[in-house]
């Protein structure tokens, strides 16, 4: 299927806003503006929502014209193009979405056609998957394990390269000492300490 | 606007293709995940810098119309949505596939209206530029990470798992050979990831949202002033 590529999720949702205004302002304009300002890295909504790899959010206003002899068209409606790589289940992931950001949720699709049937997270997952189109092909550059996963190994790879730089040309004892304390310290095999999702490498600790 | 989330790079492409060629194109995308087909994907491996690349045809019949108070789409044309999330640069990107993958782009857009084909490259980058349209709001969980990065800490906790079971009971020699084997085998995979540096004007206006979120109080002074 185009919309996974083994436990790696790629979902396509184009949802449509109401053609419409307050003041001088477009309700696309609004939301566009809203996106715009939202906190950004591990402050970001985003980072709330549990196994999110990538994810983005652009204002689709029209389509374009390619001169001629194409024809010239446009769109009805304008869509925010909601686009996220994530691990697992679809219907979870919009749950932890609604459940985690819930807030953010409501002002973001406010202005969108039939939005206002949604009232929880149940709700939620129906609404995105009335717009969700269809992938033809998902491309999977990286890897498809748990973000948490993928953060401790992030971690890992930081700390143990950091070891091997640092201990370099030490001797066996106290070589062994030192790895002993690095596992102690980093527990490779435990979720925790690992990196903030979304964040420049800040790790958080057990 | 924010294309640039660490070191990804969210592209977003759409290009409009006809009712024929669409059928076409399904077939070829249908085709490059088979093992005969797969070699025309083999450039997108070897680039290495793409985290997660789609391509999305949408019908006008399949733009969601959630009410009947929605308008009705009336475009003619097929839509041909790419989005991808990669290391580096536009023009590293957009170049590095165009080097990589000429046979696998002209494949995927060849019926696209007005695409130029992959060479020469300036009327690519052209017609990239023109059908682009900008993120608002991007978000990456590892900023830090490019691809590569990723598939090595996978690699790195798999390897590491591994060596401490198998050293838990070596004497300190043995543990040592066995640690300098290790080092041979990640010497690929161990590098320190640090911030992006500014490649871009694209990424200074990222760093300049960056101070305007920090110092929202300050800038509005200065703008008083």
């Amino acid at each position: 299927m185009s919309n996974k590529s083994g436990m790696a999720y790629s979902l396509t949702a184009l949802c449509p806003i109401i053609n419409g205004s307050t003041g001088d302002q477009s309700y696309a304009s609004i939301t566009r503006e809203f996106l715009q300002n939202l906190a950004l890295d591990e402050n970001s909504p985003m980072a709330k929502v549990a196994n999110t790899y990538l994810c983005r959010f652009f204002i689709l206003n029209d389509v374009f014209y390619e001169a001629s002899p194409s024809r010239e068209e446009h769109l009805k409606s304008k869509y925010i193009v909601f686009s996220s790589n994530f691990y697992g289940d679809l219907d979870r992931y919009l749950q932890g979405m609604w459940n985690n950001t819930e807030k953010v949720v409501k002002q973001l699709f406010q202005y969108c056609v039939a939005f206002d049937k949604v009232h929880d997270a149940k709700s939620f997952v129906i609404y995105i998957k009335n717009c969700q189109v269809k992938n033809n092909l998902f491309f999977n550059g990286s890897t498809d394990v748990s973000l948490d996963e993928q953060l401790k190994g992030l971690y890992l790879k930081q700390e143990f390269t950091q070891f091997a730089y640092d201990n370099q040309g030490k001797d066996a004892e106290y070589l062994q000492q030192a790895f002993q304390d690095f596992v102690k310290r980093t527990q490779p095999s435990k979720a925790k300490p690992t990196w903030l999702p979304g964040s420049l490498g800040t790790v958080v600790s057990a | 606007m924010s294309n640039i989330a660490g070191k990804a790079y969210a592209m977003n492409v759409v290009t409009p293709l006809k009712w024929g060629s669409t059928f076409l194109n399904k077939v070829i995308f249908k085709f490059v995940t088979t093992k005969i087909g797969v070699k025309y994907l083999k450039g997108l491996t070897t680039l290495s810098l793409i985290h997660y690349a789609k391509w999305t045809i949408i019908k006008p019949s399949q733009f969601p119309r959630l009410s009947k108070t929605q308008p009705k789409e009336t475009i003619k044309y097929n839509y041909m949505i790419f989005f991808s999330n990669f290391n580096g640069s536009w023009t590293q990107y957009v170049d590095s596939f165009t080097s990589a993958i000429p046979t696998g782009l002209d494949l995927f857009w060849r019926k696209n209206i007005q695409y130029p084909g992959s060479y020469p490259m300036q009327p690519f980058h052209d017609y990239i530029t023109f059908n682009q349209v900008w993120t608002n709001h991007y978000y990456n969980a590892y900023p830090m990470a490019a691809s590569n990065d990723v598939k090595a800490g996978k690699n790195i906790k798999n390897k590491l798992s591994e060596f401490i079971v198998d050293t838990e009971k070596d004497s300190a020699e043995c543990f040592k050979k066995k640690y300098d084997q290790l080092l041979l085998a990640l010497q690929g995979d161990l590098s320190i990831m640090e911030p992006t540096p500014i490649v871009s004007l694209a990424s200074q206006v990222v760093q300049d949202h960056y101070l305007q979120q920090e110092q929202p109080k300050k800038l509005k002074v200065e703008c008083l002033q």
